[in-house]
């Protein structure tokens, strides 16, 4: 049971950096996408805690997993797909843009204009 | 000397981070086990749906499952405003791109034969395969917003390949069946209103065996939705807007 929580903190420290360190900004927002996956295992695993079933009645299913960070999680990926999109659309425009993704080139051709 | 600062920037704030979190994600505190319970004894009968993660998110918290599509309609509003007027004035740019139509395509250099023999002919498996999860969300694994993925990417595959005489790579038809959808979603939320079951209430009696039609309309609602909105988005970004 610690050996999974130790790797999903792992899994969001990874997420974490890319997003703090990575300079590409596409790298930026596969370190949101992490980040976000993290936050979704970490909450299928506290509700998977008291039950080893999956939360579908039926016949013999009698200790089943908690649904609602289940359902929880649901809404956390499609807003993760939403914001991933959004980020990528504005990184296109702003390659568009300056001509580059990386964030010290932007800066400083955005500097450079004005 | 600036790298070393910023690594040692990096590390500093990855120690504060670790610290805020690691507390969290170790907890040993029990999960409560009411709600379990509750669901276990009564979802079946409060909304038909076996599936309880279904009768959570089209039952219990229906009103949570409209704010999501909300979110994801000004998403694909916000991500359309800002592609569709780019790459008209670059357009040697988007030479190199292997996702475009046919006609657009100068060269098919990165277009390998497993694209283009395999994708326009894997599409409609796909996309049955996306209709089962959405029908069947509320007896087994799945539901609207798996299979609309599902259908999402099936109609990235139809697009993707040559040969495929559809209009379901139009993003203007994709975008008027997304409309549609969310129109008919607003319907049926408001139906409940006259059968005196409130905002987002099951229109049929809870208990009869029909009450799972309810969830099952939801499904597939939200499953056109989500994927019609995936799709046009994923095609907007390949720029390939063949409806244009």
């Amino acid at each position: 049971m610690v050996i999974e929580r130790i790797l999903i903190f792992l899994l969001a420290l990874i997420g974490f950096t890319a997003i703090v360190g990575a300079k590409n900004i596409i790298k930026k927002v596969f370190g949101l996408n992490i980040l976000n996956a993290a936050v979704v295992l970490l909450y299928i695993l506290e509700g998977s805690r008291i039950g080893d079933q999956a939360p579908i009645l039926g016949k013999g299913v009698t200790n089943m997993v908690d649904p609602v960070p289940q359902a929880l999680m649901l809404t956390a990926i499609v807003i993760g797909v939403c914001v991933t999109a959004l980020a990528l659309a504005l990184a296109v425009r702003l390659y568009k843009a300056t001509g580059s993704l990386e964030i010290d080139t932007i800066n400083e051709r955005l500097r450079s204009e004005h | 000397m600036k790298r070393t600062l910023f690594i040692i920037k990096i590390t500093f704030t990855l120690l504060v981070l670790a610290l805020a979190i690691f507390p969290v994600i170790l907890s040993s505190h029990p999960w409560p086990e009411a709600s379990r319970d509750y669901l276990y004894e009564h979802a079946l009968t409060d909304t038909g749906a076996v599936n309880t993660v279904s009768s959570i998110y089209l039952g219990y918290r229906a009103m949570d499952t409209l704010g999501e599509t909300l979110v994801l309609l000004v998403s694909i509003t916000g991500t359309m405003g800002i592609l569709i007027n780019l790459g008209r004035e670059s357009e040697e740019e988007e030479a190199v791109s292997f996702s475009l139509a046919p006609e657009k395509r100068p060269t098919n250099a990165q277009r390998t034969h497993l694209l283009e023999v395999v994708s326009s002919k894997l599409g409609p498996v796909v996309l049955l395969f996306g209709f089962y999860v959405m029908l069947y969300g509320h007896i087994s694994p799945g539901g609207g917003f798996q299979g609309g993925v599902i259908v999402a990417s099936a109609i990235v595959f139809l697009a993707l390949g040559t040969e495929t005489q559809t209009k379901l790579t139009n993003t203007n038809v994709l975008g008027r069946i997304e409309a549609l959808s969310f129109l008919v979603l607003i319907v049926a939320a408001t139906s409940g209103v006259f059968f005196e079951s409130g905002f987002f209430g099951n229109p049929i009696k809870s208990g009869s065996s029909l009450s799972a039609n309810f969830i099952i309309l939801l499904n597939i609602i939200i499953g056109l939705k989500v994927g019609t909105s995936i799709a046009v988005m994923c095609i907007a970004m390949m720029g390939g807007r063949r409806g244009h």
